[in-house]
Formats: structure tokens, sequence, C-alpha cells
């Protein structure tokens, strides 16, 4: 649930140190893997997840881990999880406990509904976070149920506001010196989307799920082309004019004077849509986009995950950029979205191995080879 | 209590969700942000949603927190006034077209060569750079482009269907504050601002990394799997009593599938072998889900949420708006917020998912009438007199 806030503070520069039990994280049995063969060490899902973290593995629940544990915080500036709320405490992580060990340390938890409240105890898989939110209302053909987003959205978008707050608390608490715990919800995350909210509440609004089809204006939907799709957006008169300009063979009726404001041609859509898609099954996507991008009307091809990747405008901005994995071997993948003066921050680096970082980071805490094969012998790392 | 951002100036030339959303998120915590439109055909395409520009909801959610002042792009003499507001602030956020802002003169070569310190953020749709970055591009258009729209659906659809949402537009509105405030840490420690670059497709595409490592490594090109999970059986939306209606129910572990069959009063199945495991459970989903899917139509989607949770299976309630805006979890943590509009009244609306123990964000305030900050902006903080702001005025500069 947290793991993406982690990865976009280690694309950001952090030294993020993943802790996980002596059995590896859960996410590594998730798939997908490479070659489609499961392994601890092939989960291009935990790859994507823990780039550039460093790992060690540690037992929270034993008394020695905890006591470990405390001595990491005691040298960080952020302790992050997404346990169940109540579990750091019951840890004796709490952030309490957390403060006596280091003054202005700031703490985030990440969890389905949050801290408190009659839900805090829910269980919040993805698809609960998303339905719960009212996002997957309206997400989906209306004749088929409501469909999840791809990946765990709720999560990843949650994570963004975690690494908003962190990074605002660094600022504050370079300012003040005080620390902070930061409380986030998935449930909420996805609920400050679309504003479901007050259109229900003040407008009296109930947006129903209509797949991509916009509520404003048309069109503005996926229009089917010879080789594909094409998603064509039109509000302004004036791109109304230009799409008719372009189509010089346009039906009479789409003239109509009363058809320039968007929600006219809205109330229209049934009558509108049809009509567009007669034109847009002449062309491939790539003709149909340069055509009406050339006369100014904004229109991009709907991509596959393998279009997308061969789009020319992608390749030529370098978002994604060289991994070398012992275990995965070298691979392209996402780079952090934004440039900086131009440039493009450098690809993170690889997830970790299970315990990659033990040897290292324990003895930073002033423990042995000797007292670390101990801890080991007794399956504490 | 110390706002977070307390003592940052951002100057916002931005208009829409995206680019509103990431400055209103700098206002809430603390910043002194000045939204900037003009009567003379720049005012924010959100303002067109209702009747008066002055009390469209849709504009006043995206742009809580700011201030307005109004000057006219299209005077040599507004845009100078523009320029000497950005060197008196700490970030300036723009999503014109590429190349617009440079050939107004208000391009960030210029700008951070007179102040380095300066934080210059950009929010193209396709990017600064590259073959297509003068397409035009609204939110849905960057879904389909960034392999959102493609995925967001059942398996074996002709036609790709996705979301009603502007995915891109949200994120943008956290990834973007995200990345200011992370240049503000940088530039306490090297007294230097940054230029920041953030194709809003990049951060979207940036949400499907594991896809994309997907289509790297294994050399395919991924399709979309609906409501299926790998690690989960039971894993789908059911539909529920009454019109629209769902529930999803996600059963992760065999304990849960145990207590699932118990509460659908059906033990039998808890043992029926095509149904053992998880991944039995979906090799014989179509089964499973018309069994499921039976059960859930006859009753309603709370109750079986709450009757689910309460013994430890995974359940939610496919809310709609009306469903969150009475949600007792959201309103027991104050999520949902009431906003005074002198016009409008009392606007409930979506708070802010960060709860912070020693802090909080500013209490939300509806955007004020256009150009209500003019005096601030131009006589307190530039040094004009009262005299010049009133023939700017008239000459339509500052309007």
């Amino acid at each position: 649930m947290g793991q993406f806030a982690g990865k976009l503070l280690a694309d950001l520069g952090m030294d993020v140190v993943k802790v996980e039990p002596p059995g590896g994280d859960d996410v590594r049995r998730l798939g997908p893997f490479k070659g489609d063969e499961p392994g601890l060490e092939l989960s291009l899902r935990f790859a994507f997840l823990n780039g550039g973290k460093r790992g060690i593995t540690l037992d929270l629940g034993a008394p020695e881990g905890r006591a470990l544990a405390l001595r990491l915080v005691e040298r960080s500036d952020i302790v992050l999880d997404s346990f169940p709320p109540g579990e750091m405490e019951r840890l004796g992580l709490g952030y309490t406990q957390l403060k006596e060990r280091n003054p202005d340390v700031i703490a985030a938890s990440v969890t389905g509904f949050g801290q408190d409240g009659p839900r805090a105890g829910y269980a919040c898989p993805d698809i609960v976070g998303l339905s719960m939110g009212g996002l997957m209302f309206i997400s989906g053909d209306p004749s088929r149920p409501p469909v999840q987003a791809p990946e765990t959205q709720s999560y990843y978008y949650s994570c963004v506001y975690v690494a908003l707050g962190i990074v605002m608390a660094l600022l504050r608490r370079d300012a003040t010196g005080i620390g902070d715990h930061i409380d986030v919800s998935v449930q909420e995350s996805i609920a400050t989307q679309e504003h479901m909210i007050r259109e229900a509440a003040f407008d009296g609004v109930a947006i129903k799920r209509n797949g991509s089809q916009h509520k404003h204006t048309t069109p503005a939907n996926v229009f089917p082309c010879k080789d594909g799709h094409v998603y064509m957006f039109i509000l302004a008169a004036r791109d109304w004019d230009r799409l008719l300009e372009v189509w010089a063979d346009h039906p009479k009726e789409l003239d109509a004077p009363e058809l320039k404001p968007p929600h006219k041609r809205r109330q229209q859509v049934d009558m509108i849509n049809p009509l567009i898609e007669q034109f847009t099954r002449r062309y491939t996507k790539g003709e149909l986009t340069r055509l009406l991008q050339e006369h100014g009307v904004p229109c991009l091809p709907v991509n596959s995950p393998a279009d997308f990747l061969a789009e020319p405008q992608v390749r030529e901005r370098g978002l994604f950029g060289p991994v070398e994995s012992a275990t995965l071997g070298r691979y392209l993948t996402t780079r952090f979205p934004v440039t900086f003066d131009g440039e493009r921050l450098e690809s993170a680096g690889p997830a970790p191995t299970l315990g990659q970082d033990n040897a290292a980071i324990y003895s930073d805490l002033g423990i042995g080879a000797a007292e670390l094969e101990r801890l080991a012998a007794r399956r504490v790392v | 209590m110390t706002s977070f951002l307390t003592g940052i100036r951002v100057v916002s030339l931005t208009t829409g969700i995206a680019g509103p959303n990431a400055a209103r998120m700098l206002a809430t915590y603390g910043a002194e942000v000045f939204k900037i439109e003009s009567r003379v055909g720049g005012l924010d395409a959100f303002r067109a949603y209702g009747d008066n520009p002055e009390a469209s909801p849709r504009f006043i959610e995206v742009n809580l927190n700011t201030l307005s002042v109004t000057i006219n792009l299209k005077e040599p003499r507004g845009v100078a006034l523009v320029r000497e507001l950005i060197l008196k602030s700490d970030v300036v956020m723009e999503n014109f077209r590429p190349g617009v802002a440079t050939r107004l003169g208000l391009g960030p070569e210029s700008l951070r060569g007179e102040k380095p310190a300066l934080i210059y953020m950009r929010m193209p749709g396709l990017g600064s750079t590259g073959p297509l970055s003068g397409y035009g591009t609204w939110g849905p258009t960057l879904t389909a482009y960034s392999g959102f729209t493609y995925l967001w659906n059942h398996p074996g659809q002709d036609r790709p269907v996705g979301s009603q949402g502007v995915y891109p537009d949200y994120l943008t509105g956290v990834m973007a504050p995200l990345a200011v405030v992370a240049a503000l840490l940088e530039r306490r420690r090297t007294g230097t601002g940054s230029l920041l670059d953030m194709a809003q497709v990049d951060a979207a595409a940036y949400l499907l990394g594991t896809t994309y490592l997907d289509a790297v490594v294994n050399h395919r090109n991924p399709q979309p799997i609906g409501n299926d999970s790998p690690s989960a059986a039971p894993h789908g939306c059911y539909r529920c009593r009454g019109e629209e209606r769902w529930c999803v129910i996600a059963v992760e572990s065999e304990e849960q599938w145990r207590t699932l069959c118990r509460i659908m009063g059906e033990p039998a199945l808890a043992t029926d072998p095509r149904f053992g495991s998880i991944d039995l459970r979906r090799q014989h989903a179509g089964d499973l889900d018309a069994i499921i899917g039976a059960w859930t139509a006859e009753r309603d989607p709370h109750d079986i949420m709450s009757a689910l949770q309460e013994a430890g299976v995974p359940a939610g309630v496919v809310q709609t708006g009306s469903d969150l805006a009475v949600d007792p979890q959201l309103v027991a943590r104050g999520f949902i917020e009431r906003v005074e509009h002198p016009v409008l009244g009392e606007i409930p609306m979506a708070g802010l998912p960060l709860h912070f123990a020693g802090a909080a964000h500013e209490p939300f305030r509806s955007p004020p009438p256009l150009g209500a900050d003019n005096r601030y902006a131009v006589c307190d903080l530039l040094g004009y007199t009262a005299e010049q702001l009133a023939q700017w005025e008239t000459e339509q500069v500052v309007y």
C-alpha cells in the first residue's frame, strides 16, 4: 500500500531503506514475473515499486527486532508505514515511541480508511479503495459492472499525497525543528477526484458510468479508426468549426448554429457521435491525429502499452531510463516524470534483493559480523 | 501554528483542472498564490461552467484559497506587470502550450536569468520538447495516450471504454506541488531555484510502471484484466439490490473464503472442490461469480460490506457521490468540507486526505471576486500609486 511513496522519495534522491520480514515482502510474490516464473527476485511489481531503495530484513515482532528498528529510526528523518491502524503501536513503534528516540522524526502512515473513525479497521485491497472513494462508480461501460483501474491506482495515488505531505513536513522541520505524524487515507485520496461529493450534495447531479464520454461536451469520446481508436476532445465552438472544416463532406445537420455551444452538442450526443464515427473510420489513428492536430483540433491515439513505448514523442524525451539488475538483467523503466533544469533524474536503480544491505546497514548501526550471524540464526534478520 | 508554506509567494498562470489544482494545493498549505486572469480573453475556462463566471462551483472547487489579480497579457504593460510580480515571488506555475510563455517574454530563461532563486514549474500535456509538443491536449486525450484508457477495461471489449474521469489532471494536481516543494527544499540548501518541467502524460505513464516493465522485460503487450486479480478470488464487482448499486468483494485467503461462505449461508461451498484454492476459484470464476452475484443481488451493498468487513472479509460499496457526501467514515474524519461563497452560500465538497498530528491545512476559502487583489498586488507589492492603478484599469491593462 505504501511502497510507491518510498519509491517517489527514492526517485527524488533520498536514501530509502526498505525493511522486510525475513521471509520477504508479500509483493515479491505478486506478478507479473520475469519470464512468468514466480520467484522472490523476479517480481516486476516489486522491482518497480522498490527501484532505488536499499533493503534489509528484520522481524519487527521480535524484541531484538524492535530494538534494531529503533536504532535505525534514530538515524533516519522519515518513517513510513502501511500497517493497519494500531499495529505500529502494538509493535512498540507508534509515533510517540518513535519521537522518544528521534524527537523531530517525520512519520507517515497510509491506510485504507485512516487512523480513526468507525471504519478504520476495514480491510482495503485496491479495489475497495477505488470503490469506496467513488472513482469506480464512474469507470467502465454502462452495460457492464464498474471496472477497476489498471495496477493498484488507489494505493499509488494516495502515495503521491504521502510524498507531498513528507516534503512539506521536511520544509517545516528545517524552519522550526519540529517533526510530525501524517495520517493518509486511501479512500479520501480517491474521493478528492472528479467533484463527486460537491456535484451530488450541492449541484444535485449524479454522475453515471459512461465509458470515456465526457459529461459536458461532445465529440469527446473514444472513436474507431481503421487500425484502432483515437480520443477526440472538442469543447470550444472554434474547435467544432475547425473539425467541420477539415471534414469537408460532413452531414448538413451538423452545421446547425445551435450545435455550437458544447452543452447543446452534449444533449445531441446520440445523433452526433455516430456521424463522427463515419468520419473517423476513414483514417488510421495516426493519420487522423495528424490531420486534426494540424488544424488545431485536440485528438490523440488510444495507445496500448506497446504503442506508447514506440511513440517517437516518448522515446525522444527519455521518460524511460536503463537499470542494471543482478536478477532481472538490464531493462528500461519509467523515471520520475519531472525534469529539473532540463535533466531527467537518473533511474534510482534496481530494487534490493532480499536482505541485500543487511551487512552494510547493520554494521552502520554498530552490529558486528558475529552478532549479525547470531541474529540471522535466530531469524531476527 | 505555522503553515507549511507560509512566506512562499506563487504566481499561477494556469487554467482548467491540473494547473489550478496544483496551485490551490500550495495555497491550502499556506502559500500566497496569485491567480492571474483577464477579462480580455483570459478567463479560466472553468468559469464557463454555470451562468455566472463569479459563481461557478467547479471553478471555486479547484481554485480555493487563491488570490485574484486581473492583468491583460495582450498588453505589453500587462506582461511587464506580471513579470514584476513573478520577480517578487518564489514560484511561478504555468500550463500554456509550449513556447507561449517565452513568446510573451515570461519564459524561464529570462526570468531565471534575472532571478536565479525562482522556481519555474511548467505542466505541458505531452512535454515541452519532442515532435508532438505543439499538439493540443485535454485530460481525456492524455489518459488515452498514456495507456490508461486501453487498460482500464473488461477483457475482450472490441472498443476501449475507460473511465469518465480525467486522471492525469488529478495526478498533476498533486505531483506538481510535490516537485515544487522538493525544489524549495533544494533551494534552502543551495540558494538556487529550478526549472521544473512535467509532461502530464509522463506523470500518468509513471503510474503504469509495472505494466511498462512487463512490456519491456517480457516483450509483450499487456492487455486489460477487468476486475481480476492474480492474488485473490473471488475478486470482483457484484450487482446489489437497487438501481445501479454494486459492491466489491476481494477474498485473499482460505480463511476469508470460509467466512464468506458462512455469511452467505452456503457452508457447503467451502468444501466444494471447484473452489478449494485461489487458483481453482480463478479457474472457475464464472461459476463462482454467478453464485456470489445471486447472493448480492438481493441485498443492500452497505449491509453486505458491513457484514463481510466486520467478519474480516475485504468488501466495499461502489459509492456514488451521494454516498460519499454522507459516508460516516469521511464525516467522522472531517473530510467533508463546507465552503462559504457570497453568491452560492455553503458548498459541501471534498477535503484533503492528509491529516497532520501537529498542523492543519488553511481553512478552505472561496476564491475572491475577479480582480479583488489588484490593489494589493499592484500598489502594495509593486509600489505603484492608486492613480496609476486606476489609469491601468481604464486602459484595460489591469482588467
